[in-house]
């Protein structure tokens, strides 16, 4: 097996969102207003306190920030194989000598490096000198953030991946798409920290990989887990992403039979 | 090449066919009589109901992907290139993908882009082309890495007569090279013009498989001479003729060519008077298949029919 045409696709996407200038600025735009109107409503929720349950401002600050940049960053195509079962090019892409879903993951990885570049690095420039973002806690924690944010990309992925999936047999799958989104969002603690949820929920959510994607990596940043426990949440992330990857590649193996079988 | 044995799926009845190397092979018949079905079960991507795919040896729906460049497939309607690339861009992808060496790749992609005549639009968009345009760089994407076999749907639909021409000029010059072609095709002059040997699919039966000539013999054997003479009428009284009329000087002959041939009833002609010029027509595919499926049908379904009755 050959790298190169993985990294032809990879490039491509890259180059191909250098493109369209307007929409990038304006996806700048986006994601810094997303995050003044969530910084605004918590300063209002704050008042003259400077912290709550042990949970100061900056910290949720630095939340938004992360989870929000990251959040612009980890875009995987949710669409890329159901626009292939529309338009009828799966069947080509079924005839040709590279691996699909290898190149899915380089035509995604070429989206979010050019996000990490262009879109996460200013946004976290403009947060950081108009409202201030905490400092990572330490040289060390900014490098296991930065492992923790990669595995959350993976965990991220393989939803993204095993929900895609279902289009064999679902065909039209945007509610499934949108009501995936809203898991994430909501639960990833990127809308609402989950220092804030109810034990009861947190606890809960701990059990889904939501928590894994964006919330870890801001604990790691911000220095909240011993080592051990960034240990014990980085194999937690792991082990997701295996399991819903496998999900999902048995869904891949059954969708292709399908096809073989009744035709699409 | 390719060997069906029994196969069953969808419409496709019990069909049996070897596609030897190195042959072009029209798949014809009407609409739904199963020829996209046949091709598709050809690359594997459809597994037969019941009965064996072979292709180049091999089961094509386990080994799909392992061909890599020796099969190529093009289905009208299916893309081969992305919507969003250019075309120039659609095709280095290609190049990656099939790991095929930079100035191989650029001598191959200059002739066909010339040949096919899309090299004026190779930086615009795929999905900014005319069907036309798109068909050109879509099929030149199917020819790109030089395929051992080649399996075509419909190729010539979007394209004008000089892109038929292109296209079947290039076919051509690749069997010549050893490549194996199975086309379908509703444009019977190209079949015609291209194919050696014609596979015709009714509701899914495979009802005939050779030659055109033999297509021919069997289903059309009648044939037209058209002779100016100077001088007497001749006599014919004793040749199996169908019909003949006369119109002045120039006599027109219908007869069956499984009965008699076109030399024999010329000699005779010749041996009672002179004739200035003489033309002989035979039907051509396109109205050999009409009549299959217009008057004629009832040859095609009593044969059918005698079958149930055994």
């Amino acid at each position: 097996m050959t790298l190169s045409p993985y990294i032809a696709y990879a490039k491509k996407c890259f180059l191909g969102r250098s493109a369209y200038r307007f929409d990038h600025f304006i996806g700048i735009l986006s994601t810094c207003l997303q995050f003044f109107i969530f910084w605004e409503i918590y300063r209002a929720l704050y008042g003259n306190n400077t912290e709550i349950d042990g949970i100061t401002m900056s910290m949720v600050t630095t939340n938004f920030v992360l989870s929000m940049g990251l959040g612009a960053v980890f875009s995987p195509d949710d669409y890329f194989l159901p626009n292939k079962i529309w338009d009828g090019s799966i069947a080509t892409e079924f005839l040709r000598p590279i691996s699909f879903k290898g190149r899915m993951i380089a035509e995604n990885l070429g989206n979010a490096l050019f996000s990490l570049i262009f879109r996460f690095v200013p946004v976290l420039i403009i947060a950081a000198v108009t409202v201030g973002v905490s400092a990572p806690a330490s040289p060390v924690m900014l490098l296991l953030f930065i492992l923790s944010a990669g595995l959350g990309f993976g965990v991220l992925w393989s939803i993204s991946f095993a929900v895609q999936m279902t289009s064999f047999w679902l065909v039209n799958i945007w509610s499934l798409i949108t009501i995936k989104n809203v898991f994430v969002n909501v639960l990833s603690g990127s809308m609402i920290p989950l220092w804030f949820m109810p034990d009861w929920m947190s606890g809960v959510l701990g059990l889904t990989p939501f928590s894994s994607i964006y919330f870890t990596p801001v604990q790691i940043y911000l220095g909240q887990l011993s080592y051990g426990e960034i240990a014990f949440k980085c194999g937690v992330q792991l082990v997701w992403i295996a399991v819903i990857y496998l999900i999902g590649d048995l869904l891949w193996k059954k969708g292709q039979r399908k096809l073989v079988v009744q035709g699409g | 090449m390719i060997n069906f044995e029994n196969v069953n799926k969808y419409c496709l009845c019990d069909i049996s066919l070897h596609i030897p190397r190195g042959e072009i092979i029209g798949l014809i018949g009407a609409s739904g009589a199963g020829k996209t079905t046949l091709i598709k079960l050809a690359c594997g991507l459809l597994s037969p109901d019941s009965g064996n795919v072979y292709t180049l040896g091999k089961n094509p729906v386990q080994n799909r992907r392992l061909y890599k460049d020796a099969v190529s497939v093009f289905v009208a309607g299916t893309p081969l290139l992305c919507r969003n690339d250019t075309v120039l861009q659609g095709f280095r992808l290609l190049r990656a993908m099939y790991g095929i060496e930079k100035s191989e790749f650029y001598r191959r992609y200059n002739e066909l882009s010339k040949r096919l005549d899309f090299a004026k639009c190779e930086h615009q968009t795929v999905k900014s082309l005319s069907l036309g345009q798109r068909m050109r760089a879509e099929l030149a994407a199917a020819l790109i890495y030089s395929p051992h076999l080649l399996l075509l749907d419909e190729p010539n639909v979007g394209l004008d007569e000089n892109g038929k021409a292109a296209l079947c000029e290039i076919l051509n010059e690749y069997r010549k090279s050893g490549m194996t072609v199975l086309m379908t095709s509703h444009d019977m002059a190209g079949v015609s013009k291209l194919c050696g040997r014609i596979a015709l699919l009714d509701s899914g039966r495979l009802v005939f498989y050779g030659s055109e000539d033999n297509l021919r013999s069997r289903y059309a054997p009648i044939d037209v001479m058209t002779a100016r003479l100077s001088g007497r009428i001749p006599d014919f009284e004793d040749l199996p003729l169908k019909r003949y009329t006369v119109q002045g000087d120039t006599i027109t002959l219908s007869y069956n060519s499984n009965h008699i041939s076109s030399a024999e009833i010329l000699k005779l002609i010749l041996g009672q008077t002179n004739v200035c010029e003489v033309s002989i027509r035979k039907p051509d595919l396109e109205s050999i298949i009409v009549q299959l499926k217009g008057g004629g049908q009832n040859e095609l379904y009593r044969s059918k029919g005698d079958k149930q009755d055994l």
